[in-house]
């Protein structure tokens, strides 16, 4: 029976052994091993429109990601068997086999999408018609799969967490086994914050609002120059966090940040009878009148729309460059006038003396009295 | 106000006479410190977008300090503006209006008449020295202005900051206090108030940058900084330079008559 103890301890002593100095990280949730292909860096190829797709998965992002609970294959549904084929896009919308933990229910995108069908930025139109230029309007990927959007922590393999992780022990003491108290807690703590810069959300607004072919197809006014040229847009330029950034106007308090409306509809945020609260949202002018809604955030200068704005530019543009000019001459050719300093078309060489007042000096006087 | 000055003064062997009292003198500290401040706090905000924006911004406060530092700066401007508008007519009241009331003479026609003859008043001596300054430059005499004790460039000078506080100013208010305006007015009032200001913004600082620190600064003869605003007091040959009919008055006035000089023109060698 000792021998038997001793061989056990021997074998699991090698074992360890072996173990020590592998790869350390928990792989993802690969029960299928898909890295056991896609962990090569290299792994990509040209596709059929040109582009070079790169299928690389980098285990650490991807185990620092929102998904990282998911299994390959619960996204990539035709996937059915390794090697595989050509893949269809990911269906962002499809039930996940992940179930929520707070209920019963499984996960799934589906409302997200919804909503984002409702809003402004849905492919159909009210009478369920679809609207024109189908391909300009955005799915999942178009905003979250941006570089800029996505967080620079999952690349400094650093989260940031809403509160303090001490605050989780309390969850530990009766959530003790697993990972659950820990992914539940990141789930909550991680949304109380704001976690992309606002600066980054108008990076990612502006990669159609300010694509001058995309402005002309759906006639919109260039509204990120605007904003930036509104104080909203300046102090975000200057590293605030406490200004206004688009959703913050543009998506009614509370409401799910995929619902941007056109100010046409009547539950818009920048409806004309619902603006005026957008602006005294909680946080924000809070002591200011509905009047305040009034101000003109997105002023392109044009002169049927902005009548005020334009007319008031033209006069101050006007004002500056009849003054500048006027003085700019004058300096000018008041230092020409020291290139030849004894030059004139017509000399006077009248004795000149204060006792000797010319017809000039007369007349100032005369002027004076 | 009750300090009294010599009108001309001996230094070094040169004449200088007096331009600015002491009084004067704080005022114009006090009025481009303020600008300075408002000037560096306001244009990194004004062109945002620009690379050099931030860090000059950060500089300053950044996004927490800066705007509190515009509006000290903005309001010790505003309060400036006020003061100096009290102080004129304090001067005004004591050296016409006073005159005229021992004199019994005290009808609205004098008062305007004194008005108009108050030393930074347009006249229209005035019209005819831009005219003559124009004349001058271009060749068509050898003959500079002669400049009473403001010429109608320093007037210019003058009234610049006279119409662009009063501009820029109110509408500064209105962009600090928008919440509480709000309440009194509709929002475009916020939309005109922004371009008001950032625009007369732009027009004063460069107003101050080419024309008014030329006149102190950059001219040939004031290279590197004129130093009237310091001591208050211009040296003889500049004074002939630049105010010929006011240095013949205070000459003639001193019991100076024959020392007068000629005023410069048609290139006379002179130092400065």
């Amino acid at each position: 029976m000792r021998s038997d103890g001793l061989i056990k301890l021997i074998i699991l002593t090698v074992v360890m052994i072996m173990l020590y100095g592998q790869d350390t990280v928990v792989l993802a949730e690969d029960r299928i091993d898909c890295l056991i292909c896609h962990k090569y860096r290299g792994l990509s190829r040209v596709d059929e429109q040109g582009n070079f797709r790169l299928f690389y998965i980098n285990n650490d992002l991807f185990m620092n990601s929102p998904h990282r609970r998911n299994e390959c294959y619960e996204c990539h549904t035709d996937i059915k068997e390794i090697p595989h084929d050509k893949v269809d896009k990911v269906d962002c919308t499809q039930q996940c086999h992940i179930v929520e933990p707070s209920g019963d229910r499984y996960f799934s995108h589906k409302t997200i999408a919804e909503t984002l069908a409702k809003s402004a930025h849905g492919k159909l139109d009210a009478d369920g018609n679809p609207k024109p230029h189908q391909e300009d309007y955005p799915g999942c990927k178009d905003c979250h799969d941006q570089p800029l959007y996505r967080p620079l922590s999952a690349f400094k393999g650093e989260a940031k967490h809403g509160v303090s992780m001490r605050s989780i022990s309390r969850c530990k003491s009766c959530h003790e086994s697993g990972n659950f108290a820990k992914d539940f807690y990141e789930h909550v703590t991680s949304r109380l914050h704001k976690t992309r810069f606002s600066l980054e959300i108008t990076e990612v607004c502006a990669k159609c609002h300010q694509d001058p072919e995309f402005m002309k197809r759906h006639e919109l006014d260039d509204v990120i120059t605007t904003y930036k040229h509104t104080f909203h847009g300046k102090m975000l330029e200057m590293g605030s966090e406490r200004t206004a950034d688009c959703i913050d106007c543009h998506v009614v308090e509370g409401e799910n940040n995929h619902l941007i409306e056109s100010k046409d509809v009547v539950t818009s945020s920048i409806h004309k009878d619902n603006v005026g609260r957008t602006c005294m949202a909680s946080d924000c002018h809070t002591n200011a009148s509905p009047n305040l809604a009034g101000f003109q955030t997105h002023v392109t200068y044009d002169r049927e729309k902005y009548p005020l704005q334009f007319y008031m530019l033209v006069f101050f543009k006007a004002l500056m460059a009849l003054v500048m000019y006027f003085f700019l001459a004058l300096i000018f050719f008041e230092l020409m006038r020291r290139l030849f300093p004894k030059f004139a078309f017509f000399k006077d060489n009248t004795p000149h003396h204060f006792a000797d007042l010319g017809e000039q000096d007369q007349q100032d006087k005369e002027d004076k009295s | 106000m009750s300090v009294k000055y010599d009108p001309i003064v001996y230094k070094d062997g040169v004449r200088y006479f007096h331009r600015f009292s002491i009084h004067q003198r704080i005022q114009h500290v006090v009025l481009f410190s303020s600008v300075l401040v408002l000037a560096i706090t306001g244009f990194p905000l004004r062109h945002a977008s620009e690379p050099w924006a931030r860090p000059i911004y950060e500089l300053v406060g950044g996004h927490q300090y800066a705007p509190m530092i515009h509006r000290i700066a903005g309001s010790v401007l505003l309060a400036l503006f006020i003061y100096h508008t009290i102080y004129w007519m304090v001067l005004f009241y004591r050296n016409d209006i006073g005159k005229l009331r021992r004199e019994n003479n005290l009808t609205l026609r004098n008062v305007g008449k004194a008005f108009l003859t108050q030393e930074m008043v347009p006249n229209k001596k005035d019209l005819r020295d831009v005219i003559h300054s124009w004349k001058y430059l271009l060749y068509f005499t050898n003959r500079p202005p002669r400049y009473d004790r403001m010429s109608w460039r320093e007037k210019f000078d003058y009234f610049a900051p006279y119409w662009g506080i009063p501009v820029l100013g109110p509408a500064g208010v209105i962009l600090w206090w928008h919440n509480e305006v709000s309440h009194a007015a509709p929002g475009i009032v916020m939309n005109a108030a922004y371009i008001m200001h950032t625009d007369e913004a732009l027009l004063a600082i460069l107003f101050i940058f080419f024309v008014h620190w030329y006149n102190v600064h950059y001219a040939p003869e004031k290279f590197p900084a004129a130093r009237v605003w310091l001591t208050g007091y211009l040296s003889e040959a500049e004074m002939i330079h630049e105010h010929y009919n006011d240095y013949v008055k205070v000459m003639i006035e001193a019991g100076l008559e024959n020392e007068i000089k000629p005023q410069h023109f048609g290139g006379e060698k002179y130092e400065w």
